[in-house]
């Protein structure tokens, strides 16, 4: 019993980290219909500048978050204003994912060029020690990443329920047109929705990089992760993608403590291929689809 | 047919989407303070040349003018601030959204947020759908009153000039009936109504002004009820062409 409890405890802790960086993917998805594939390249750069912040400035992995997720959220609108903005509507989706893919591709060049292929991980006290709790001993980089996710999805939350720019927001997510006919600018919206989407990245990225060990490569199995989640959830239901991540990250523990690890990843897909025979549009994804 | 107070004028309008010009040199005004009913079969350029109207789309040539001022080419948004709304054919409210969420948004370009509580609690009183629904989520509405929340939203911004495109699709001749009582309500408030329809009786039956549209060109113009009871404009929509007749246009 103390097992299964530990496995649950495991996986919300690490899957509150994946619901914030799958909100973020599935955020973008749902106010631009394009698909990010850089998404999980982007959380691999969050982990190496609160790393070069933490190594070569000093400055703490969480205070860093004040610079690096402002970088990452300009970042976002850059590839959204330089890129994304010029896909045509046709073929968008699937032309988002080449344009996104290419750019996925080139930044992992860049950090495989700056900093070698050598493995990296991020350290600080919290990293290393652990606090006990109900008879459990939880590393506090678990615990503390969990406060900070579940602190910027309650922004995330708030930021879309009650402003006015989430406001509009949802509404060029449920109908562009209309939301043009009502003079929301929708290129300004979907520039700030992608820059809030890759902004998540940083945080993602610093905790990521403080509970495993990363480089430039281990982009592939984070964009893989994702997209499983994103697509469990729903594409475009941010209520999903949170839904998703705990749920496959608690299997994904449970299995992994039962069974074994390797079987963990394998059930994760597996998990996905059974949701989507029952249900086609995710768990939670029953308006996502509609509006696609 | 002379206009003589113009809100609308099209002149020589050309546009489309990027594969040929749908409208092929339009022209035509619409009577201040009337209701213009644009009517014409499946492909005609009726929606088109509503949102060349609207800055949807941004006309290759000829002019569109509202109250003297050309339009034509400005952004949605600046179109809307000069006083023009579209209702459009397709349901536009935002599903997940409340009534009252929806009806807000109308009014988004207003940062007054007393300006718009004002508006909303005279529009309340005109529209008592909107309250009595107000906390439900628009898209659980039927077709009709979300027609008329449509309407509602539209009236945020005090338009001068209301766009509807087929406000009747899909509904029902009682909420048809409704929804037409509503645009005349509109129009004795002061409002300037074009009108596209392809319930083309109807719509020409409550206008003051009609015009056919067919192959992207204005084919007649007159009276709504010069319109209604020109011998050809039955052909037309048989799949005819109406040939152009002395005295209408």
């Amino acid at each position: 019993m103390s097992n299964f409890l530990r496995a649950v405890i495991d996986g919300v802790l690490t899957g509150s980290v994946y619901a914030l960086m799958a909100a973020g993917l599935t955020l973008i998805f749902g106010v631009m219909e394009v698909i990010n594939i850089a998404q999980g390249i982007l959380v691999v750069l969050g982990a190496y500048l609160s790393y070069v912040l933490s190594v070569h400035l000093g400055i703490d992995l969480f205070a860093g978050l004040i610079i690096t997720i402002p970088v990452m959220f300009v970042l976002g609108v850059g590839i959204q204003w330089g890129l994304m903005r010029r896909l045509g509507e046709r073929e968008k989706v699937s032309m988002s994912i080449l344009v996104t893919y290419a750019v996925a591709i080139i930044l992992e060049g860049v950090l495989d060029l700056i900093f070698g292929p050598g493995y990296l991980q991020l350290t600080a006290w919290y990293v290393n020690q652990s606090i006990h709790v109900f008879g459990f001993y939880l590393p506090y980089i678990y615990v503390f990443g969990f406060i900070l996710a579940v602190g910027l999805l309650g922004s995330l939350y708030f930021i879309l329920y009650r402003t006015e720019f989430g406001r509009s927001l949802r509404a060029s997510q449920q109908n562009k047109t209309a939301a043009r006919l009502i003079g929301i600018d929708v290129n300004r919206v979907a520039a700030i929705t992608f820059g809030i989407g890759v902004a998540v990245t940083a945080a993602g990225g610093m905790v990521f990089g403080a509970t495993t060990a990363f480089n430039s490569n281990s982009s592939a199995d984070l964009i893989s992760r994702l997209l499983t989640i994103v697509i469990l959830g729903g594409m475009g239901s941010i209520g999903g993608a949170m839904g998703a991540s705990v749920l496959m990250l608690v299997i994904e523990a449970i299995v992994s403590t039962y069974w074994s690890p390797t079987w963990a990843t394998l059930v994760f897909y597996m998990v996905l291929v059974l949701v989507l025979v029952v249900r086609p549009a995710g768990l939670f994804g029953q308006k996502a689809v509609r509006a696609q | 047919m002379t206009i003589t107070d113009p809100i609308l004028s099209l002149d020589g309008v050309c546009a489309g989407y990027g594969g040929g010009d749908v409208l092929q040199g339009v022209s035509f005004e619409v009577n201040r303070g009337g209701i213009t009913c644009i009517v014409g079969p499946n492909g005609a350029g009726k929606s088109t040349l509503l949102a060349a109207v609207t800055g949807l789309i941004k006309p290759r040539v000829g002019s569109i003018k509202f109250n003297g001022e050309t339009i034509s080419g400005l952004s949605p948004r600046a179109v809307l601030s000069k006083g023009v709304v579209l209702v459009p054919q397709n349901h536009s409210l935002f599903p997940d959204m409340t009534v009252r969420e929806n009806v807000e948004l109308g009014a988004y370009t207003i940062k007054d947020r007393q300006v718009v509580k004002d508006r909303r609690d005279k529009i309340e009183e005109m529209f008592p759908v909107v309250r009595s629904k107000a906390k439900d989520k628009a898209g659980s509405l039927s077709g009709g009153q979300q027609r008329l929340v449509e309407f509602a939203r539209c009236l945020m911004l005090d338009p001068s000039l209301v766009i509807l495109d087929e406000p009747s699709m899909g509904l029902d001749p009682k909420t048809l009936h409704v929804v037409f009582q509503t645009m005349r309500a509109m129009n004795a408030d002061g409002r300037s109504i074009l009108l596209v329809e392809q319930n083309a009786k109807a719509g020409l039956k409550a206008s003051s002004h009609g015009v056919v549209l067919e192959n992207g060109r204005v084919r007649l113009l007159g009276t709504g009820r010069e319109v209604l009871e020109h011998p050809e404009i039955a052909t037309l929509y048989l799949g005819g062409s109406v040939e152009a007749a002395g005295g209408v246009r």
